[in-house]
């Protein structure tokens, strides 16, 4: 039943290494605020004035970070901040959303700013959202959500599958520049998820408490639950727009090859934006997760490079209505194979 | 001029429903101005502050002292997340990390010299209560001259360790976080202009 197109066999293997990075990303953003903690117990030279438990935070922090640095005060400034905005060794890099509510905010471009986002926009622009499944530190939760939600399938309780329109979204993201311009506060942090997550772990660990944001990312889990499957990626997050909107014309795409689908449909069932792998239609929310090509029992999807989707290529040839259609073609090519 | 009415008319409603929103906008995310906080140094005047401020929580991810803290929506909508310092809690000790590691310049990014500080720092003004300060009140004192980083240039000591505040008080409150009288005899008065 197999044909001769090949794929690389490494693409089956990507989405490994996407769980990889977004859980590094994650403990990233929990271990930074445990390096600054540390780090202001060295700055006030307070060791022996810590309870026994900030100790032991000091003395693993010391252990892991001593072959690297020798001054930890100043030189674990070297990396510092979240996916929403970071420092790395001197290169600030910034979410497009934050350089964009930045912009709507003050309706000026404070260009050191503008470009400390460009990396990102530049990248965007080559794979598209892939920022959604590969760093998103709320995406990373978000999808341990979709586990839960299956798990309480299987124990009965049913998670929602309303379905809205995707093109909500683009109107949060106007709304959401649209309300920081006229308040002169860029307002669109508050609504966006992985700005959230980075802040309100930070919050937690080094000031002591979680803050406001926690209740809104409380909700659009619960939303995501009980409401809509990813829902919030779906329909709502205004990063995610403004992400699908510069991708819209990514380099890198994922390609379904027609002769070796086989019309299953595991990729649609498995597509966390809700996408129709099936029927070739991508189009720009596809964010190159490759959880589609991971799961594919016969190596039909592969990535292309194309600026442009391919039209709808009918019906897998491996599949049960293209054998019909075409009733005498697989003799033959069993004949031939 | 049935038209040139008609556009009159168009003109004040459209005014007319700006100026409304803007009003409400204003009501919903008016500042609580009764807490007295500072922002971090070299931080711009309070609209554009809002405006630049990304709420990256960088500023006190870097700040070895942790003096700066977030707000939440005590202060008002519009200042949700930003960061703050309570001179009583905790005094800014001027490292002058915050602004370099600020992407937006929301914190101007400024070095840890004299010529710096003392130019572009304007979190506050320190104000001496007379009434409560003991060195006023005869019992020599001087914490307060001890702790500032800026000595004898923010602030000097007269007689019996008197503190008077000169003009150049940038407003870090270390002073009015070592200020042994309870409550404390001298506080930063907020500049929130820039």
């Amino acid at each position: 039943m197999k044909t001769d197109i090949k794929v690389f066999f490494l693409w089956r293997h990507l989405n490994k290494l996407r769980w990889l990075i977004m859980s590094l990303v994650f403990f990233m953003l929990v271990f930074l605020p445990f390096v600054h903690v540390y780090q202001t117990y060295v700055a006030s030279f307070s060791y022996d004035l810590l309870t026994q438990s900030e100790k032991q935070l000091f003395d693993i922090m010391e252990a892991v970070t001593s072959p690297f640095v020798t001054d930890p005060a100043s030189q674990l400034d070297a990396i510092k901040g979240n996916t929403w905005s970071g420092n790395f060794f001197g290169y600030k890099i910034s979410d497009p959303l934050a350089v964009a509510g930045q912009m709507a905010a003050s309706i000026s471009v404070y260009w050191p700013f503008f470009l400390s986002g460009l990396i990102p926009i530049i990248l965007t622009i080559i794979f598209g959202r892939f920022f959604c499944g590969w760093i998103c530190p709320a995406n990373f939760l978000y999808e341990l959500n979709t586990a839960l939600s299956l798990w309480l399938q299987k124990m009965g309780i049913r998670a929602g599958k309303r379905h809205f329109d995707r093109r909500l979204k683009y109107l949060v993201l106007a709304l959401g520049l649209g309300v920081s311009a006229m308040t002169g506060s860029v307002l669109v942090s508050m609504i966006y998820p992985p700005a959230i997550v980075g802040r309100e772990i930070y919050f937690s660990i080094a000031l002591g408490g979680f803050g406001a944001g926690l209740v809104f990312f409380v909700l659009t889990l619960l939303f995501d639950l009980l409401v809509s499957r990813r829902g919030f990626c779906r329909y709502v997050c205004p990063g995610g727009a403004l992400y699908s909107l510069l991708g819209h014309f990514r380099l890198f795409r994922i390609k379904r090859i027609v002769e070796n689908c086989n019309d299953c449909a595991k990729c649609n069932a498995v597509c966390e934006f809700g996408l129709d792998p099936l029927r070739d239609d991508f189009g720009q929310e596809c964010n190159n997760c490759a959880a589609c090509i991971a799961i594919c029992p016969t190596d039909a999807l592969t990535f292309n490079l194309s600026i442009k989707d391919k039209e709808n290529q009918g019906p897998g040839h491996l599949g049960k209505k293209y054998q019909q259609q075409n009733s005498q073609l697989p003799e033959d090519k069993n004949a031939t194979t | 001029m049935k038209r040139r009415h008609f556009l009159k008319e168009l003109i004040a409603g459209a005014v007319a429903t700006t100026a409304l929103k803007s009003s409400v906008v204003e009501a919903a995310f008016v500042q609580q101005t009764s807490i007295r906080y500072l922002r971090p140094p070299g931080s711009l005047a309070e609209k554009d502050f809002e405006s630049r401020c990304i709420r990256c929580g960088q500023c006190g991810e870097v700040c070895p002292n942790r003096c700066i803290d977030y707000f939440n929506l005590e202060n008002g909508a519009a200042s949700l997340n930003t960061p703050y310092i309570i001179p009583r809690e905790k005094g800014c000790i001027l490292c002058m990390k915050c602004g370099q590691v600020c992407p937006t310049g929301a914190i101007k990014p400024l070095e840890r010299t004299a010529e710096d500080i003392i130019g572009h720092v304007r979190m506050g003004k320190a104000r001496v209560e007379k009434s409560l300060c003991l060195s006023y009140q005869g019992k020599t004192c001087g914490v307060c001259y001890r702790a500032c980083p800026l000595q004898d240039v923010a602030i000097k000591v007269q007689l019996l360790e008197q503190p008077v505040v000169l003009d150049a008080c940038v407003g870090c409150g270390l002073c009015e976080r070592s200020c042994i009288q309870m409550p404390q005899a001298i506080r930063i008065i907020p500049n929130h202009n820039g």
